[in-house]
């Protein structure tokens, strides 16, 4: 018997507001395939992860990859996950362990090679005038200098704000070895501020807004 | 570094804390403070465009993951026959069954043929598409001649030789695409781009909609790396080279016909405009704002400017031409378009309509601004240190009560203390803190101060 094939395309009926859906039923639902779990997963963690990398790369365009990276990672190991309710802390955990190796990568690149390519400057930032880039521009060589570690533990601690014991489980780590990560980079950077009279000056004076 | 106890204000190096722990410094407090606000969300369409990637990259996985799974199970059929026939003839030799090879790259081309030689031959007019396994797409707009050079389970090659072509690239960390256009290599990992090559002109021109490119070629600064939103445009005639941020509503259009017209994009082609000559256009063309009329004040760059429209400022001069733009454009539009030069990074444009602005409206506030401003523009050049004091000086000896006054003189400050020293600076600093104690730069003017 000859079948007809509707050519109505199909489209996906999700029950309730995908937003209601808690961060359990979505590891559930990902780790089951399901297409709604895969965007909802996306735009749940995903601003946090662009951010978290942005902040921490000091790039957008690389925190663009490094967040497909994260997401096509947390989607790819999800059956891992023991705890479908801690799948914040999984993700979390994929994105600083990626954004750990890409800043050693980063680091060793920047050995090997003499001349490594220019990155440009966000231009387009509608918040921040020439001067603030400038001054912005300076604080990223600054962190830049940092070692992978160090510089992650700065900015997990004072950016996203978490606390020591979430920073030690995040990046597997004791708790001393991140105070102690903690105090060597900020007296670094403090270090380094205080060499740049002109950083120092406009830092503390804080008038980079317009 | 000295530190005092908890609750008083004490010193490290030139930065202060008020508990002595380095933590606590201000400086950090504001470093912090300025790294973490000067990230700007996403918009929705940004995510929407990472979304897209990240499914594209989904469904690939699931597919190969299918071709995987039948292919294991045929390779297990053929394994327990050959074990049941070894065992049958009782050999004691083991043979080991041939690895499977890495996931190939297979494609397939619709609206034309790949020739010997990998050229590739358009069958009608709608372009080229190339369609590949892992969910890449190229798109050959009509008209454009370009190669395959090499495929294989690594990645693809292929060439532009004339014309424009749109690729949307599925990331993967073990596949490499290359894109030649004229003297012009892309290297590229998951994106979104356009790219045209015009060997007559030699012009390139890249548009990236999304994601990272690295171009090499005869462009100046060695290799550039490219982000989202960014276009590229490489005269090598006159030997420019320009990066422009494009305009949501110009940046990419969508290909006729285009089975997925959100993910492969094309550029817009703009129409010729004809210039000088309006009463010779044609009806069609006449609907096209000439730039000299925008210049004699139709469309103020001013206001482009004041919206961020700092290209389509730039584009306009281009096609008036840069001789007649500073020849004609108001006080206003001069400052306008020296503005936009400068945050183009078109260094030399934005001083020759800073020394127009000077020369042809001398007694206008702006022909002070404009000293002050040629003072930055000298900062960015090479050695213009030299240069840029003496507009700075010339700025504060015009105008000592001027709007521009505490910068011009705290970047003098600057400066003298970078090339001669601070002990040079000082003297500058001291009349800093006299004049504008409370001014941007009296952090530094006082680091000077203490400086032995």
């Amino acid at each position: 018997m000859a079948t007809r094939r509707s050519h109505v395309p199909l489209s996906l009926v999700v029950g309730g507001n995908p937003r209601a859906t808690s961060d359990g039923d979505l590891a559930r639902g990902l780790a089951a395939g399901e297409s709604w779990a895969i965007a909802e997963t996306w735009h749940r963690f995903a601003p946090m992860v662009l951010a978290l990398a942005e902040r921490a790369l000091g790039s957008r365009s690389e925190a663009d990859d490094l967040g497909q990276e994260v997401l096509y990672c947390a989607f790819r190991k999800i059956k891992t996950l023991r705890e479908p309710d801690s799948m914040r802390s999984f993700v979390y955990s994929i994105a600083v362990r990626a954004l750990k190796s890409e800043l050693r990568r980063k680091r060793l690149r920047g050995w090997l090679t003499f001349h490594p390519p220019e990155t440009l400057v966000d231009l387009t930032s509608r918040t921040m005038d020439m001067e603030s880039r400038d001054l912005l521009r300076k604080c990223q060589t600054l962190l830049d200098r940092l070692s992978p570690r160090d510089r992650l533990v700065f900015i997990l601690r004072r950016m996203e704000s978490m606390t020591v014991e979430e920073i030690a489980a995040a990046m597997d780590l004791s708790l001393s070895t991140v105070k102690r990560s903690m105090a060597h980079a900020s007296n670094r950077l403090l270090r380094w501020i205080a060499a740049d009279p002109g950083l120092a000056g406009r830092l503390e004076a804080g008038r980079w807004e317009r | 570094m000295t530190t005092g106890t908890t609750g008083t204000t004490t010193t490290t190096g030139t930065t202060t804390t008020t508990s002595g722990k380095p933590e606590d410094s201000r400086a950090l407090a504001a470093l912090t403070k300025l790294t973490r606000d000067s990230i700007e969300r996403r918009t929705p369409e940004e995510l929407d465009r990472g979304l897209d990637l990240l499914l594209a990259r989904v469904d690939s996985t699931r597919s190969s993951t299918r071709r995987g799974l039948v292919r294991w199970s045929l390779v297990g059929v053929a394994a327990a026959v050959c074990t049941l026939v070894i065992l049958q003839i009782a050999s004691t030799s083991h043979k080991r069954l041939p690895a499977l090879e890495p996931s190939a790259l297979a494609y397939q081309i619709e609206g034309g043929s790949v020739l010997e030689g990998g050229y590739l031959r358009e069958s009608g007019h709608a372009g080229i598409k190339l369609l590949f396994n892992e969910g890449s797409k190229f798109l050959f707009l009509s008209g454009t001649r370009g190669r395959l050079r090499s495929i294989d389970s690594k990645g693809a090659r292929v060439a532009i030789e004339h014309g424009t072509a749109s690729f949307q690239i599925t990331q993967s960390a073990d596949r490499r695409w290359l894109v030649e256009a004229g003297p012009f290599l892309v290297t590229v990992k998951g994106t979104v781009f356009t790219v045209s090559w015009d060997p007559s002109s030699e012009r390139f021109e890249l548009r990236l909609r999304h994601g990272r490119v690295v171009v090499s070629g005869p462009v100046s600064g060695g290799d550039i790396v490219l982000r989202a939103g960014q276009r590229l445009v490489v005269n090598l005639p006159r030997a420019e080279t320009s990066i422009m941020e494009d305009q949501p509503e110009e940046a990419i259009g969508e290909p006729v016909g285009a089975p997925d017209s959100r993910a492969i994009p094309t550029s817009v082609v703009r129409p010729p405009v004809v210039r000088d000559k309006p009463a010779q256009s044609s009806p069609s063309v006449a609907s096209v704002p000439s730039p000299v009329a925008k210049i004699e004040g139709e469309r103020r760059w001013a206001d482009d400017l004041a919206i961020g429209h700092w290209d389509r400022i730039l584009e306009d001069v281009e096609r008036t031409g840069v001789k007649a733009a500073l020849d004609k454009a108001s006080s206003e539009d001069l400052f306008a378009l020296a503005d936009a030069a400068r945050y183009r990074r078109r260094v030399d444009l934005a001083r020759e309509a800073l020394l127009a602005e000077r020369r042809r409206f001398p007694g206008s506030p702006r022909a002070l601004d404009a000293v002050f401003l040629l003072g930055r523009v000298a900062e960015s050049g090479e050695q213009g240190t030299t240069r840029a004091i003496a507009w700075y000086d010339e700025y504060l000896s015009r105008a000592p009560t001027g709007a521009y006054a505490a910068e011009a003189l705290g970047r003098k400050m600057t400066l003298t203390s970078e090339s001669n020293g601070s002990e040079e600076a000082r003297p500058i600093a001291e009349e800093y803190l006299r004049r504008f104690p409370k001014g941007s730069y009296a952090g530094s003017a006082r680091a000077l101060h203490r400086a032995p």
